[in-house]
Parts: structure tokens; C-alpha cells; sequence
């Protein structure tokens, strides 16, 4: 892990500072390379044992696009929860588009490149793409948000009697 | 594109409002102006305007009337 000039990468124990899903929710394996707030970079390996395997679909096994797009929002997150100035790493999803270009199949790694557009106040907006073996496999833009920041600049409201 | 138009647009692009509809405006009783709605409609007006917006002023920032009373403190004359 370099520090010094800020790109850093994680194994899978490290990322987890920065992702706060866990098993068997976490979607990414490990963070190749990642500048905070700028982009991260890594995979996740998508093996015969995976829980929705045997049921997405019966004999014709692929990778859920609903899993898929957590994937990609996973290392977005990791993308801008690692800047510094990011304390709180419980972040929810506000918005998300994708679009699927391939199946993805036991066996298969997904490479992910998740970029950051912008980042405010605690609302971060970004988009990732994935690929199998060079392939474009799916790519989403989502916008995220962590609730504690957003919540120090929540209007005041003054209820109606 | 006047200041007013510039004031306007941002809230109408937003929240898919029309224009007849912007003086009664307000936080949380606009399908839209959430608090996500919210950070994302003042990051809007502070590139339109290319201002930066106190803590204070964003939290008292409740409506679209209330709007141009903080942003004449920016200089902002609507």
C-alpha cells in the first residue's frame, strides 16, 4: 500500500475499512488501485459456490444484475469513503442506473473501474464498468449518499399545528 | 439569461416544476426535495451563481421565497 503519493490498494480484510457490507453481502474482493475521491479499481470472483448460483437460474447459472449492481456500488463507495476526510463509511444508495451487456457465469472474474464525478457535503454521484476477460459486462451510474452528513444540513422545517 | 431566469431554471430542472409553480416551493413538500434533493439543488445554484454557501445559509435554505432572501447576502440580487 502506498501512501505517500496517495494510490493505494487493499486486500481483502483492508477494504473493509472503507465497505461496510460484510459476508454475505460483500461484493468485492479485493481494491487493485484506487486515488480517494478519483476512481478505485479491483475485482471480484464470482465462484460455483455462490448462494444464488444454484437458483439464478436452475442449469443456466449467471450472476444476478441485481448483485451485479451492488458490485459496482461497492467499489464506488470504496472510491470515495477512503478520502480522508470521510469519517462515517455507512453510506446508502439514493439513485442507480445500469445497463447489462453479458452474463456473467461461475468461474468468471469481474474486473470493475468505479469513478468518482462528484463529491459534496456528503452526497457522492460516480459511475463503474465492469468487465469478463476484457469484455463490458454491465456499467451503472448511481449517486450515494452518508446520512450523517447529509443530516447536518437538512433545513429546518417548522412543523404545521 | 437573466438572474431570475438562472434562479428559476434550476429549481424547475430539479424538481420537473413548472413555472407558475415555484412561489410556493418548499422542503420536503416537493416530490424531489429531499435531503438529497437538497445538497444537490444548492451545489446547482452555487455553480450557477458561482458562489459557495455557508452551514447555516444551507439549512435555512427551507423554500424557494426563502432562497432569494439568502442569496441576496451573496450578492445575489433576485
Amino acid at each position: 500500500m502506498e501512501e505517500n503519493n496517495r494510490v493505494l490498494s487493499f486486500d481483502a480484510f483492508e477494504l473493509q475499512k472503507y465497505e461496510p457490507n460484510r459476508y454475505p453481502y460483500l461484493y468485492i474482493d479485493r481494491v487493485t488501485e484506487c486515488v480517494p475521491g478519483k476512481y478505485a479499481k479491483g475485482y471480484k470472483n464470482f465462484t460455483n459456490n455462490e448462494w444464488f448460483f444454484p437458483i439464478h437460474y436452475p442449469g443456466h447459472p449467471f450472476v444476478p444484475g441485481s448483485i451485479q449492481i451492488e458490485t459496482l456500488s461497492q467499489m464506488v463507495t470504496v472510491a470515495f469513503t477512503t478520502m480522508p476526510e470521510i469519517k462515517d463509511i455507512n453510506v446508502i444508495g439514493c439513485q442507480v442506473s445500469a445497463k447489462w451487456n453479458r452474463e456473467v457465469y461461475p468461474g468468471d472474474r469481474l474486473d470493475i473501474e468505479a469513478f468518482i464525478t462528484f463529491f459534496s457535503r456528503g452526497i457522492c454521484k460516480g459511475y463503474a464498468k465492469s468487465y469478463v476477460d476484457g469484455e463490458l459486462a454491465c456499467e451503472i451510474s448511481v449517486v450515494q449518499a452518508i446520512p450523517s452528513e447529509l443530516d447536518k444540513y437538512k433545513p429546518r422545517v417548522t412543523k404545521k399545528a | 439569461m437573466t438572474i431570475n431566469e438562472k434562479y428559476d431554471n434550476v429549481f424547475i430542472e430539479k424538481f420537473s416544476v413548472k413555472a407558475s409553480e415555484l412561489s410556493t416551493l418548499k422542503y420536503q413538500e416537493v416530490s424531489g426535495w429531499d435531503s438529497v434533493g437538497h445538497m444537490e439543488l444548492i451545489a446547482a445554484l452555487e455553480e450557477v451563481f458561482d458562489i459557495s454557501l455557508d452551514t447555516d445559509d444551507i439549512i435555512d435554505f427551507s423554500s424557494y421565497e426563502k432562497g432569494k432572501e439568502i442569496l441576496k447576502k451573496y450578492n445575489i440580487s433576485l
